[in-house]
């Protein structure tokens, strides 16, 4: 692993204090090209997380604050009459950058939401019948409530098979807590943070990643996993091809993390509840085990009798 | 009355199906209303079925079992029997379906259909019944497998694929079992259809007789000739001999005891009487070797032509030249002959013979009387005599026809002078009369004569229409002579066959138009195939008797004993089954474990074995973990192993020999480790 991407983790993780599972998973997740969904209760450190990844690859940075009267050309942009060309010009919105973080998404209509599913699939906007492409590189880290919460609007599967992971912070260890109760504002840290890499260095790193050497054994895994997910009736439906790409994807990127050229069945593991958990809907009265649990003991790693 | 029975829905087409089907063979051979009660059921449950009915009460099922029972009894006027009881059981079977409420009832249903079907061989035993029953076995095997499958995801088309796959898995036993296991013979004779009469020659003849059987199509026997048969011309199947005259009818004479201890030989037991000595060293060229496959007459006389030798068990040989059976010939039966047709034929005859075939009944037949005593007195020789006849008989009015007019007291009489139209029986009746007559030994020989060559099966086929009528006289220096009158008016009869003759004759054969429909060449080869198959079947499964398997047995094992039959019977099982097993566990396995998957799953059960609670989902890596925790040495042993086993596997380059090999030291390593703690 490059020296660099080294030095990013560990800045990262000095912001978001005790939380280096998770943001190793987000940067897995940056590097595999994917869109990151955090979930959790508010004032965890979502915001400050998805802040502090932006200092980090020094990327330009978004924040669309999302509310149940939000409309879809508050994200895109909207297109304005300009008198004195007397021709309509589009005004960008929020969404023309390179890291938006939408907060709070689950708070607004399902409508805006969709609104956010071009862009995030095909990185491009198309508004008023004029396609956009949207900056390279692009990533939509998005925070939402947990769905018990009032005023929430749950989001559609189709979306939800948009984002490469699903993570969640959870309370800090206490040991960390006290030490993030003596430090100062940590949005202040992460505003302070120096750019370690460039976005350049991100788009170089992403296509090391796709080079990752996956074997045949390793494909037949996730193929078995997938194919278990089907049919095991533990969940309404299994998991898409898409969610077993981006399984393999994710695990590319956990490989390169690890500073390996080739994908073991470890990394799909590491990335396997992140990446199937919001993709998998169990059914009433199933197991109690969260879905990537379930995967990782009931599929042998290796094909036997 | 809620329902409560459990059958699956998918199951009930086969059940219904197969209590139609396996119940269908017995409607013909029982009462007819069986049909409409079989049909009467199935409809009823199928309304039930669809919810149009509801299942009838207990009174109506008592009554309609009681109705059922009745009409069995009043047909049979038993409820025992094989056929009374068969139709009871298949009454039984049908009304069954009315009471279907649980699984159970369903079992004893198909129980009840396997062995109803079982039941069809008492009455049926050709190929067809055989294919019939094959085909209904799928259908209740069918039903089988559709009540053991879940109410859900079971499809009826699926049900009968599974029972024709195991029904085809199961053959290659069924030959090898059929090949090899002992024929145990019946513990009870069952006479399965006493009551049906058999068409077929009979032991006595009178005038009309004959004729009325050449109208039947049905088969006789079959004949297969090891080398050449003989030109048809002298195709003569004797039968049987009548001897006793009573004016009217000839009958067989002389079957008491005296006849069965002194005139009757079976080979092989006890010592040959005198004359049988005599004929086996008389015995000459040519000969002929056939095997004759008889359909069931219900009789003991064989069919054989002159003068026949057979080693087949069972079969005797009369003075007379008759073959016989020791019992009835109640179904189809094979045996072996080889016949001497120039042999000479008892030079001497004894007085109780001669006395036997010059009997004639005092007061009948008087014109014929003198005729015949005026024409020996005109002849020179008895040789001279007979030849008058024959030639009178064919330079005369004489018709040969299968329509001959009722006689009155004096047959002879009457039809030598007045009708002038007879069939076989007329004319050989005639001629032993004139014969004896003029102290002349002779006797009527009824048999058949012929019989039709089947080019497929390379055999000939001697029908019941083919039956005919001939007689034998007995001359000094010569024995018994064969003399033939409807030869004499009726060439083509013995050339070319009945059609041919009563077509001359001018007169239609019994079937009209229809007849000449045979001769198209499609139902022509038709008829051919289909008696072919029977023959076949006949040849190669039914005629398959203890006999014939010892004799494979001996081909094969040399010597046949109860352990070389066992160690047979053990190896062809063998040979049959461990193909078939070893083919479905490569299908199960299918596609096959790699060098480096067996050897994960080596590790695996190593570990499992030692103790250690691993689910098949644990990466390498955990592995060492959780070793570490309980064996640190044997962890680091492990790490080494995962190490390489992941850059192996996983790597971009693939390990070869040398890096199985360390692999699998490498896992004795840990092994030692883990069993030294």
């Amino acid at each position: 692993m490059s020296k660099a991407l080294r030095q990013s983790l560990s800045s990262v993780a000095g912001v978001v204090l005790g939380k280096e599972e998770q943001v190793r998973l987000a940067v897995a997740c940056l590097l595999a090209r994917g869109h990151l969904l955090i979930e959790d209760l508010p004032g965890v450190g979502k915001t400050t997380l998805a802040q502090t990844l932006a200092r980090v690859f020094s990327l330009q940075y978004g924040r669309v604050q999302f509310t149940s009267d939000m409309l879809p050309a508050d994200i895109l942009g909207v297109s304005v009459y300009d008198p004195d060309n007397r021709e309509f010009h589009l005004k960008e919105g929020p969404i023309f950058t390179q890291l938006l973080l939408a907060d709070e998404i689950n708070r607004t209509t399902p409508k805006t939401q969709s609104a956010l599913l071009e862009a995030m699939e095909e990185r491009q906007v198309t508004l008023d019948g004029v396609t956009r492409p949207l900056p390279d590189p692009f990533f939509v880290v998005a925070t939402q409530n947990p769905v018990t919460q009032t005023g929430t609007f749950p989001l559609p599967e189709s979306q939800l098979d948009r984002f490469l992971m699903r993570i969640s912070l959870g309370y800090p260890a206490p040991e960390m807590e006290r030490e993030l109760l003596a430090g100062g504002d940590r949005r202040e840290a992460a505003e302070q943070l120096e750019g370690v890499l460039q976005p350049q260095d991100l788009v170089k790193l992403s296509r090391a990643v796709e080079k990752v050497h996956v074997s045949a054994d390793l494909v037949d895994y996730v193929q078995r996993i997938l194919e278990y997910s089907r049919a095991c009736g533990e969940f309404v439906s299994g998991l898409s091809p898409r969610a077993g790409l981006g399984l393999l994807r994710a695990a590319r990127a956990w490989a390169v993390l690890d500073g390996r050229d080739y994908v073991i069945p470890e990394d799909v593991q590491a990335v396997l509840g992140p990446v199937c958990e919001h993709r998998l809907q169990p059914v009433a009265g199933g197991s109690a085990l969260g879905a990537g649990q379930q995967l990782l003991e009931a599929v042998p790693v290796v094909r036997g009798s | 009355m809620a329902r409560v029975y459990q059958v699956p829905r998918h199951a009930m087409l086969w059940m219904m199906l197969a209590v139609i089907l396996a119940g269908l063979p017995h409607v013909i051979t029982g009462p007819a209303w069986l049909g409409g009660l079989l049909v009467g059921a199935v409809l009823w449950r199928w309304l039930i079925h669809r919810g149009r009915l509801r299942m009838p009460r207990r009174a109506v099922r008592l009554a309609l079992l009681g109705a059922m029972v009745g009409g069995i009894f009043y047909h049979f006027g038993t409820l025992f029997g094989p056929t009374a009881g068969v139709s009871l059981l298949v009454g039984a079977f049908a009304l069954k379906l009315l009471e279907l409420f649980r699984l159970r009832d369903a079992y004893v249903v198909i129980v009840l259909g396997y062995f109803v079907l079982a039941t069809t061989f008492l009455h049926q035993r050709g190929a067809l019944a055989a294919l019939y029953v094959l085909v209904v076995l799928a259908v209740v095997t069918a039903a089988l497998i559709g009540i053991n499958q879940p109410e859900s995801g079971g499809r009826a088309r699926d049900h009968i694929k599974l029972a024709g796959v195991m029904l085809l898995q199961s053959l290659p036993l069924t030959v090898l079992l059929f090949l090899i296991m002992p024929r145990i013979a019946p513990l009870w004779s069952m006479e399965a259809d006493e009551s049906r009469a058999r068409t077929g020659m009979s032991d006595s003849m009178a005038p009309g007789e004959v004729s009325d059987l050449s109208q039947s199509d049905e088969l006789a026997f079959r004949v297969t000739f090891e080398d050449e048969a003989p030109p048809r011309a002298q195709r003569y199947w004797r039968g049987m001999t009548y001897t006793r005259f009573d004016g009217r009818r000839w009958r067989q004479g002389g079957l008491g005891e005296s006849w069965r201890t002194r005139d009757l030989f079976f080979p092989g037991r006890g010592s040959p009487p005198q004359w049988w000595e005599q004929w086996r060293d008389q015995r000459a060229r040519p000969t002929y070797t056939y095997q004759v496959v008889m359909e069931p007459s219900r009789r003991r006389w064989l069919y054989a032509l002159a003068v026949p030798f057979s080693e087949t068990e069972d079969v005797g040989v009369a003075r007379d030249f008759r073959l016989l059976r020791e019992k009835e010939i109640d179904s189809t039966f094979a045996y072996r002959v080889t016949s001497y047709p120039e042999m000479p034929r008892d030079y001497r005859l004894t007085e109780r013979q001669r006395q036997r075939n010059l009997q004639l009944p005092a007061g009948f037949n008087p014109r014929t009387r003198a005729r015949a005593e005026q024409w020996r007195s005109d002849a020179a020789t008895d040789q001279a005599y007979i030849q008058r006849i024959l030639d009178w008989l064919g330079r005369e009015q004489f018709y040969y026809t299968l329509q001959p007019p009722e006689l009155g007291r004096n047959t002879v009489d009457e039809f030598l002078f007045d009708t002038r139209r007879g069939f076989c029986e007329h004319y050989a009746s005639a001629l032993t009369f004139m014969l004896r007559a003029v102290d002349i030994p002779a006797r009527v020989v009824a048999g058949y004569h012929g019989g039709e060559a089947n080019p497929l099966g390379d055999h000939l086929r001697v029908r019941q229409r083919d039956a005919h009528a001939w007689v034998e006289a007995w001359l000094p220096g010569q024995g018994w002579v064969r003399f033939d009158p409807t030869a004499a008016v009726a060439p083509s009869r013995i050339e070319y066959g009945l059609d041919r003759a009563l077509e001359e004759q001018g007169s239609q054969g019994a079937g009209g138009v229809l007849d000449n429909l045979d001769q198209l060449p499609l139902i022509l080869q038709m008829g051919y195939l289909s008696d072919y198959v029977e023959f076949a079947w006949y040849k190669w499964v039914l005629g398959y008797d203890q006999g014939a398997r010892l004799e494979l047995l001996t081909d094969w094992l040399g010597k046949v004993n109860p352990v070389r039959v066992g160690l047979a019977l053990t190896a062809g099982l063998v040979i049959i089954v461990l193909p078939l097993a070893a083919w479905i566990l490569l299908q199960r396995r299918a596609p096959g474990l790699s060098v480096w998957q067996r050897e994960y799953w080596r590790m695996l059960d190593l570990l499992r074995g030692e103790g250690m609670r691993v689910h098949p989902g644990v990466a390498p890596r955990d592995l060492v973990e959780r070793v570490a925790r309980r064996n640190p040495s044997a962890a680091e042993a492990l790490q080494t192993w995962s190490r390489d086993y992941e850059r192996l596997v996983y790597g971009p380059h693939p390990g070869d020999r040398a890096a199985q090999q360390r692999l699998r030291r490498e896992r004795r390593v840990v092994r030692r480790a883990l069993r030294r703690r």
